[in-house]
């Protein structure tokens, strides 16, 4: 569902195919590196690697393995090698491509590098509607065509969403790529076989146990549920379902100023079983508790469903709720809940009816009310 | 006329890629509340079944469905506008593509699947973009207030869609990436006391093939929209495509937006949200950016969402008075069982006139039967070949093994529906249930289109009998007069392909072995097979179906009942007694009985 990024070494892999001789190195596997000077890399996805400290250059292949320990300390696992590419800097040019709806567009500089950030002046911008503007765009960049056409094609085969050379050095008909970066397209897992799989896609590690709890249960089921830990301590915790009225209703708390006391963001949606939903809202809830702010409030919100069935997925958010309400009801936290969607008389009933029981109630709407108001009604009362 | 107001006119019917019964129902119940007379989704491509039993308003109906878009038959294909494409993202290209293929001139449709490549949805817009009305991929779908649902838009339960009065026609034109969103707004258009004069849910996905500007571009020129009501999130550019088009005068009618996602201020790095354009990839695509660009522009771009409710408010185009959809359409029941009305039960038939008989239809009883089983009306020469086959299998002699069955049972002392029903159980591969596999067997060739010769050696490989072929009496020499009186039909048409098939394959098969010949069971279900195709229309997809339904082993059990209810009225009249098979008639092998020691 989205663009995902590659591990460098899949990416030149993938671009260059047999005459590729980078290794990639796995904390914890074996790896051989004949004798040589190499360039060491940190391959999981970060932007900036010289900057950081994250690249080791001219290096023998004895000298890596303390690299590699420094990097381990810093919390990396993943490394690309590659032998060492001796250059000038003033060959370094910049180089990309991305799926936009006309074809690819394809920016190229010439004095690119590493800092092209600072020179958006100096880009060509041109638009590939198919293969056949490769000729064009050699003769404008200076290219081989035959590597234009070459990228296109692995590109397109592979279904990127967005390949970054930088920097690139052009030698006459010979083209190295120092520095390469691939989003992919996720949706396209399926028509790429095994060109590149999940142990190729660098994911951002989830930092907080909850997160990674919800990350867990998302990958055995279809339905779409995320969890992202804002502020262990905040105030307002959400509960919230569909995508545009999650954020819609997010945004109403940076708009009063209180994004700091954003405790969660996250959503549940794609009709998750109840079941599903208690396990989410049992993370949600543990988060919520743990939490050293003296004011809480719970927000359970959403725009008018397609499909979700309220009821069902309310009676799961019941079942989570009612384990933790003997420790909201003594943290004084209330429950504020606005939603919409097929069988929204009855989820609403039933909980309206357990919050009231519970003596956990701020108050709950349904799709006849902004569907702003319930994370209005928690602000108001975190405020006081 | 602007395309909006074209479809208003004439919104034509949608064929669905794909069964999604939910989504399905909303659309009946949308077409039902709006008050149309029938629903306007004509058909279902779906493999595995034939027709979708819907509610229609209290009531139900039967939506066809068909296994291919070239499968559709001309009389449902002549009203199909639209597609509904509710497969999986990996579907969602090649289906797409059949469907234009068998309907190039459609209007459009809607992608419904979340996860369609992003290299496919360049492809699709590529193909068809600048030609058709697409909503998606993702996304819920295209409305048109009054007109046309396409897909969940709106609701999918028939008390959302009475809520927000989607079955009336608007003014107010609502767009929105996020399809929650799109209902929201569709909701809250109605709670501002106005109605939505059409809605496109341009879906999350980076690439809509009906893209933000099209859309805006069909609102600017519909007549009957007076306003836009835009929800947009942060990431991609398109806004500045609306900033564009204001500026270049393109776009004039009054317009308010709500940019989501300004919460993604708060956290630390860019989030990537539910929908796949949403995160923010360069600074001017944050959600602050894109309100600021679209507040310069003139359009109504508030910070906050209640803001922007009191601005939908204030938009043109309130309704005089709310009228209410009095339909209730809670409640509904599901029936279990369907058919149809097989024969016109209100009206008798008028044999006698005036004391003196009419002139009865030609063929009048067997034309009946005919009719009964097919649906339709048939000519003439199919009624005259139902007759002479019929007549022809009322009966073959006493010997044969369900005549025996029946009169063994009427000697036991069994009533006439028990008789017949032993003989009828009979019926089977061996015996009179060979005429649907031949129907099978010959439609089978002529879709394989291989010569007979090799039709034989792939039907008989492993020593099996082809259905149709040989007869125990009758031979190369001395033909089956049943047989010879039949193959007569083929001179009434212009072209005979499954007699003329049956024909070769009979030549193939006597070259090997004389008794091999067509038997009466291979003719008349070849001739039917020819008459069904030239005299009333049938499909080959018509036929398939028929041989599902088994309707050529109709063709003996109905002439054979009479055979067998006359043997059973023989055995009561001469009342026998109990029938036992003589011990001469009966070998008992008893070396093979196997005892105890």
């Amino acid at each position: 569902m989205a663009r995902v990024k590659l591990t460098e070494f899949r990416a030149k892999s993938l671009i260059l195919g047999d005459s590729y001789n980078g290794i990639s190195v796995r904390a914890g596997e074996k790896f051989q590196i004949p004798v040589g000077k190499f360039v060491a890399k940190v391959d999981q996805g970060v932007k900036k690697r010289f900057k950081q400290g994250l690249v080791a250059i001219d290096k023998k292949a004895s000298e890596l393995g303390s690299f590699f320990k420094a990097m381990g300390k810093k919390g990396f696992t993943q490394f690309i090698v590659e032998p060492m590419f001796p250059h000038e800097a003033s060959e370094e040019q910049y180089f990309s491509l991305e799926r936009v709806r006309q074809g690819l567009r394809l920016l190229h500089a010439k004095d690119g590098g590493v800092s092209i950030e600072e020179h958006p002046e100096q880009v060509s911008n041109m638009i590939l509607a198919s293969r056949e503007d490769c000729a064009a765009a050699s003769r404008k960049t200076g290219i081989p065509q035959k590597f234009l056409e070459h990228l296109h094609d692995v590109f397109n085969d592979n279904f990127f969403a967005f390949l970054e050379i930088n920097p690139l050095i052009v030698r006459g008909e010979n083209v190295f790529l120092l520095d390469a970066a691939v989003l992919a397209d996720s949706a396209a897992q399926f028509f790429v076989k095994d060109a590149w799989t999940d142990a190729d896609i660098v994911r951002a590690k989830a930092k907080h146990a909850n997160e990674q709890a919800v990350e867990k249960l998302a990958a055995t089921t279809p339905a779409a549920l995320s969890l992202k830990v804002l502020n262990k301590d905040g105030a307002l915790f959400f509960l919230l379902s569909g995508g545009g009225g999650s954020i819609v209703i997010a945004d109403e708390v940076a708009a009063r100023g209180m994004g700091n006391l954003l405790g969660n963001y996250g959503e549940y949606s794609g009709g998750p079983t109840r079941e599903e939903t208690y396990l989410y809202a049992k993370e949600v809830l543990g988060l919520m508790l743990s939490s050293k702010s003296k004011k809480k409030g719970l927000i359970i919100a959403g725009g008018v469903a397609n499909f979700t069935d309220i009821k069902q997925t309310f009676a799961g958010i019941i079942d989570a709720l009612t384990e933790a309400a003997p420790k909201m009801r003594k943290q004084g936290i209330k429950v504020f809940v606005r939603r919409g969607g097929p069988n929204e008389a009855a989820g609403l009933k039933a909980m309206e009816e357990f919050l009231k029981k519970e003596q956990l109630l701020g108050s709950v709407y349904g799709s006849n009310t902004v569907i702003t108001q319930a994370v209005e009604d928690a602000m108001d009362i975190v405020e006081e | 006329m602007s395309v909006i107001e074209n479809i208003r006119k004439s919104p034509g019917g949608i064929l669905s890629v794909g069964a999604h019964p939910q989504i399905f129902q909303a659309i009946l119940d949308f077409d039902y509340l709006a008050g149309k007379k029938e629903p306007s989704l004509v058909g279902v491509i779906v493999s595995n079944r034939r027709a979708m039993k819907l509610f229609w308003g209290k009531g139900e109906v039967l939506v066809p469905c068909f296994p291919s878009a070239k499968a559709v038959p001309e009389d449902v294909a002549r009203k199909v506008q639209w597609m509904l494409n509710v497969q999986s993202g990996r579907r969602t290209y090649d289906s797409t593509v059949s469907f234009f293929e068998a309907f190039p001139n459609a209007l459009g449709g809607h992608l419904f699947a979340e996860n369609v490549p992003e290299r496919h949805a360049t492809e699709l817009l590529k193909k068809y973009g600048k030609t058709k009305i697409i909503a998606g991929p993702s996304g819920v779908g295209f409305l048109i207030g009054g007109t046309l649902k396409l897909g969940a838009i709106g609701g999918t339960d028939a008390t959302m869609l009475s809520a927000s009065h989607l079955a009336e026609e608007g003014t107010v034109a609502v767009v929105s990436t996020s399809g929650g969103m799109t209902n929201e707004l569709i909701r809250d258009v109605a709670l501002a006391g106005k109605r939505v004069s059409f809605s496109i849910s341009i879906g999350g996905d980076r690439f809509p093939i009906t893209s933000l500007a099209d859309v805006l571009m069909l609102a600017e020129n519909d007549p009957k929209t007076k306003a836009i009501c835009y929800f947009g999130e942060l990431g991609g550019s398109d806004e500045y495509e609306i900033v564009d088009l204001i500026k270049a005068k393109k776009l004039t009618k009054p317009m308010i937006a709500y940019i989501a996602g300004i919460i993604d201020e708060a956290f630390d790095e860019h989030m990537q949200f539910g929908h796949a354009k949403a995160l923010v990839a360069k600074k001017d695509e944050s959600a602050r950016a894109k309100r600021e660009a679209l507040s310069s522009a003139g359009v109504t771009a508030p910070d906050t969402f209640p803001d922007f409710l009191e601005a939908l408010k204030k938009l043109p185009g309130d309704i005089a008075s709310d009228t209410v959809t009095a339909m209730d359409l809670s409640d509904r029941r599901s029936s279990i069982l369907s058919t149809r009305e097989i024969v016109d039960v209100e009206h008798g038939h008028e044999f006698v006139k005036g004391k003196k008989l009419t002139s009865a239809r030609p063929y009048a009883l067997s034309r009946a039967f005919l009719e009964a089983m097919l649906g339709r009306e048939i000519s003439d020469a199919t009624a005259a070949l139902g007759e002479e086959i019929f007549e022809s299998l009322i009966d073959h002699g006493g010997n044969v093994s369900g005549a025996v069955n029946t009169m063994i049972t009427a000697r036991a002392g069994k009533d006439m529906v028990s008789s017949l029903a032993a003989g009828l159980l009979t019926v089977g591969p061996r015996f009179g249930g060979a005429v649907n596999a031949a129907a099978a067997a010959w439609l089978e060739g002529i879709a394989l289109g291989f010569p007979a010769a090799e039709f034989v050696e792939k039907k008989t490989k492993g020593g099996n009998l082809l259905a149709g072929i040989g007869h125990r009496k009758y031979r190369v020499g001395i033909p089956d007069p049943r047989v010879a009186s039949i193959a007569k039909f083929a001179d009434l048409l212009k072209k005979h392909p499954h007699y003329d098939f049956a024909r070769s394959v009979e030549e193939v098969t006597t070259a090997k072995n004389g008794k091999l010949i067509l038997n009466v069971d291979g003719a008349m279900a070849a001739l039917m097979l020819d008459m069904l195709m030239e005299r009333e229309g049938f499909t080959r997809e018509d036929l398939q179906a028929l041989v599902q339904a088994e309707f050529f082993n109709a063709l003996f059990v109905i002439p054979r009942t009479v055979g067998f209810i006359s043997h059973f009225m023989e055995q009561k009249k001469n009342d026998e007694g109990l029938f036992r098979l003589p011990d001469e008639l009966l070998f008992v092998n008893k070396k093979n009985l196997k005892k105890k020691k």
